[in-house]
């Protein structure tokens, strides 16, 4: 039975108003509502599926980040996951930290923890890079399943259904793998009351970056992040038309 | 927490069931249909209430004594860890002689003493950490879901394994963490049980129990 390595993220949460920082170097994160990315949440949902159905033997969830991360990776313990990894990356080395280094730390750990399978959201909301799970899968040499809608066991591995532009496309694939998470996956469970005190007796392990051998150097400079151009207002016409000779006017008819 | 102020609130916030691995006890816990059940964890009056369960290795436990009431009949039982009190109950309701139920959370013992008088049942309590103590008067100790963490799994394994040399050790487990291939060597597998699906909703990822006993 396979040992299957989750990888889930604390972001903003994504029912808040985001707001850009004055000086434009990012967006405001204190004081503001984190929880975990919702593609992470299917991914940590479709590992403890595996474990349900006796394909997977061992759930491993990894977080990257300040303490903070604990509390992500509280919430995959009680969605079922059997134990987390907490990689310590102190604060100012997390606001410079890119895909690249999380990649960097999630193919160290499957090796050193021996797992068959790494399951990681397709992209985070906060982000967008979509890039962990394809740099992961390469710098371990394993192949990658990326936005999978379906998984299925089959004797040489897995089929995966891939959602793909127009339409679906099945793939096999053998193990060790990478797999990452798409939005019809499957819809994940809530974390009730009995489990999340479980989750509060299930181990997690501390570990530094840089104990792993990982450079946290940032590879890509954020020069400037800008707030989405605000909407024009609208006018409002007294009648039909004044609508149409405006629209005239406006060469729009 | 004073035992009445516990009761009133145990009252509220539990509710009797018979869904789970041992029917033949009536218990009070936090079941789905409760409020609680679904609340953030910060909303709970009561601080960890790993009682309001009834923990998947406590039921394969208190199920191996129903089902084999000849393995406790005249024994003085101790019920590590007793939670809901389920383990203790279970021993009581087969004649066993005397019966402790043991928790260090003495909310725990007012939850066992509860649900004792909905059975008609009489146990003992104790709040004394145990682990550790050579337990000269009983003849038997339950262990239901305790193998959750690994530091705290090797103190109590090491106890277990002295205590086992005198008497009969029963551990319930549904697979965690604690119960490594190492420790299950030296480990017999006494039964298994399939979870309610109840059980599996509070115990994401489990689908098994299963109760063990030491080598000897």
């Amino acid at each position: 039975m396979a040992r299957v390595l989750v990888g889930v993220k604390r972001v903003i949460d994504y029912a808040v108003k985001i707001r850009v920082k004055p000086d434009k170097s990012g967006v405001v994160t204190d004081g503001v509502k984190h929880s975990m990315n919702p593609f992470d949440e299917i991914a940590v949902e479709e590992a403890v599926r595996l474990k349900e159905k006796k394909i997977a033997k061992e759930v491993i969830a990894v977080s990257c980040g300040p303490a903070q991360a604990q509390e992500t990776l509280r919430t995959a313990l009680a969605m079922g996951a059997d134990r987390a990894i907490h990689v310590e990356v102190s604060g100012p080395e997390y606001e410079t930290m890119q895909p690249l280094h999380v990649a960097k730390i999630l193919a160290k750990l499957s090796q050193d923890e021996k797992v068959d399978l790494v399951i990681v959201g397709k992209q985070a909301i906060d982000d967008d890079s979509n890039q962990t799970a394809q740099i992961t899968a390469a710098l371990l040499d394993w192949p990658q399943a990326t936005f999978a809608s379906k998984v299925e066991k089959t004797d040489a591995g897995l089929t995966v259904t891939r959602e793909i532009d127009g339409g679906l496309e099945v793939i096999k694939t053998k193990i060790p793998a990478v797999i990452s998470a798409d939005l019809r996956l499957n819809e994940p469970r809530y974390a009730t009351l009995p489990n999340i005190m479980k989750a509060k007796k299930k181990p997690m392990k501390k570990v530094a970056a840089k104990d792993l051998g990982v450079d946290l150097a940032p590879r890509i400079k954020i020069i400037s992040v800008e707030d989405p151009p605000v909407r024009q207002a609208g006018a409002v016409v007294p009648d039909v038309d004044t609508l149409v000779s405006k629209l005239k006017e406006g060469g729009h008819i | 927490m004073l035992l009445k102020e516990f009761t009133s609130l145990f009252l509220k916030h539990t509710k009797p069931t018979r869904s789970h691995l041992t029917p033949e006890l009536l218990l009070r816990l936090i079941t789905a249909d409760c409020p609680l059940w679904s609340a953030p964890a910060n909303q709970s009056p009561f601080k960890d209430p790993f009682w309001g369960f009834y923990w998947p290795g406590g039921q394969a436990i208190a199920r191996y004594i129903l089902d084999s009431a000849d393995s406790v009949n005249n024994c003085k039982i101790l019920d590590v860890g007793c939670g809901c009190g389920a383990g203790a109950l279970a021993a009581a309701k087969v004649n066993a002689k005397l019966v402790v139920a043991n928790d260090i959370d003495l909310c725990a013992l007012y939850a066992t003493k509860l649900n004792a008088d909905l059975n008609d049942l009489r146990v003992e309590t104790s709040s004394v950490n145990l682990i550790g103590n050579d337990c000269n008067e009983f003849d038997a100790i339950f262990i239901g879901d305790m193998f959750y963490d690994e530091d705290f799994a090797n103190l109590l394994f090491d106890w277990l394994i002295k205590l086992s040399k005198k008497k009969m050790v029963l551990i319930g487990d549904p697979g965690r963490h604690g119960l490594t291939d190492r420790r299950r060597n030296q480990m017999r597998l006494l039964a298994q049980y399939e979870m309610p699906k109840v059980t599996c909703k509070e115990n994401n990822g489990f689908t098994h129990t299963t109760v063990w006993t030491l080598k000897t």
